[in-house]
């Protein structure tokens, strides 16, 4: 059992960059949670499936991965979820006047294509390499490469236009 | 040898680290030579800092009981449980003194005695003085951290932590050692943001039993928030707003109760 003790410890150290993941994927606080939780479940149950020097990181997130595609096919045929104030969890109490900045970046990121997404992010915030983020995505080098740079083309497009919306309403008042 | 063309592309594996080294230095001249894709290197550099400054605070957020529960082993469990007692305990600290804030107002300042004035206007002086010093900054730099703890740890005479403010967007350049009034000592933590903007974290030793909640006080455009709590009296000071100063002093508390190794 010492080593399936070694292995939940393993999973408990990880679990803060899950959260972080899950919440840059789904944005939803409850949501982000509840996949964390599956993702957890599966592994515990694949424990012995975790091959012994295996990255537990790159493990966990593989895991997360398959979970959040499948979650989302089920969501594509149900009425998309309400997304709540969420981004004030996100931002207080540590950082509270970038609270309208947090927000619009969460608008934006979640408003880009769930693949692009997860490479953005796996990339840019959890600083994992092409490789591995490929690895974790199940994809060739070279698709990872490019849903990292559309990714972020789209995400600028989108702060862009949210900047000039602003501009414009503080015209208009 | 054939210097290679670049392009768009290079621009994101330079940013994700996949640029080999011998390639960076041609690649700054091509930046240099292209205004245009130098300006969206900058751009996306500042989108990924301000995407990565969203989600830090995910990270230090306790872990949901739901999950804790799932992983926890008998031999474990108590530790976590008294870390997430710590951080709850810091959360109310934080809360409470949002809500003295908010209610009462800073107006009158009832019951700050005199000895808690002088630690503020000393934090205040100081924050002054040091903040606005090009050279001499600080007596020893963020290079020697743990040297720079040890030592203020042992000259103030409590346990300090040089807290990692980087989630709000400050880098620590370092800290000293200051008087405080005739006999005293405290320590002051010096941050930066990227635009040059200092904060300073004050920390004394507080020997009576005296608590308080987050206080303000405001002086000639410095925002500097103070309390009194578990032996500690703390000043943040900052031209920041409020608002955020409190996330700050949030945050560098709970690590200053955690230690310098949490």
């Amino acid at each position: 059992m010492r080593v399936d003790d070694d292995r939940r410890a393993a999973i408990v150290a990880e679990l803060p960059r899950l959260r972080r993941y899950a919440r840059a994927l789904l944005r939803d606080a409850d949501r982000a949670d509840d996949l964390v939780q599956d993702s957890v479940e599966r592994a515990l149950q694949r424990l012995d499936n975790w091959r012994t020097g295996e990255n537990p990181r790159r493990w966990l997130f593989t895991i997360m991965h398959h979970l959040f595609i499948d979650q989302l096919r089920k969501v594509k045929r149900q009425v998309p979820a309400q997304s709540l104030d969420h981004e004030a969890a996100l931002a207080v109490p540590s950082d509270q006047t970038d609270y309208s900045s947090a927000r619009d970046i969460c608008e934006a990121l979640e408003r880009i294509g769930a693949d692009r997404r997860a490479a953005l992010v796996l990339v840019s915030v959890e600083g994992f390499s092409y490789a591995e983020a490929a690895n974790i995505l199940g994809i060739p080098a070279g698709t990872l490469m490019s849903r990292v740079a559309r990714g972020r083309e789209e995400l600028r497009a989108l702060l862009d236009d949210q900047d000039r919306r602003r501009s414009i309403r503080v015209v208009e008042t | 040898m054939n210097p290679r063309m670049y392009t768009e592309n290079d621009i994101h594996l330079a940013l994700d680290g996949e640029m080999p080294g011998d390639e960076r230095a041609a690649y700054e001249r091509w930046l240099d030579a292209n205004p245009d894709m130098k300006a969206r290197a900058d751009r996306y550099a500042a989108d990924r800092e301000r995407l990565r400054r969203t989600l830090e605070p995910v990270l230090g957020q306790p872990v949901p009981p739901r999950l804790q529960q799932m992983l926890s082993q008998p031999g474990d469990r108590s530790q976590r449980l008294s870390w997430l007692a710590r951080a709850a305990a810091a959360a109310l600290i934080f809360v409470l003194g949002a809500a003295a804030g908010y209610g009462v107002g800073f107006v009158g300042r009832p019951s700050a005695d005199a000895g808690t004035q002088a630690f503020v206007e000393s934090a205040l002086a100081a924050h002054r003085v040091y903040s606005a010093e090009k050279l001499h900054v600080v007596e020893v730099g963020a290079d020697q951290r743990d040297h720079l703890v040890g030592w203020l740890s042992k000259r103030v005479g409590v346990a300090m932590a040089a807290p990692d403010l980087s989630p709000q967007g400050f880098r620590l350049i370092g800290g000293r050692l200051l008087p405080l009034g005739a006999t005293g000592t405290a320590a002051q933590f010096m941050y930066e943001d990227v635009t040059g903007k200092r904060l300073s974290l004050y920390v004394t030793r507080q020997s009576g039993e005296e608590e308080t909640g987050f206080r303000l006080e405001t002086e000639g455009g410095v925002n500097a928030l103070y309390w009194l709590d578990e032996g500690y009296g703390c000043v943040v000071a900052g031209d920041v707003p409020e608002a955020m100063l409190r996330g700050i002093a949030d945050s560098a508390y709970r690590q200053l109760l955690q230690g310098p190794h949490a």
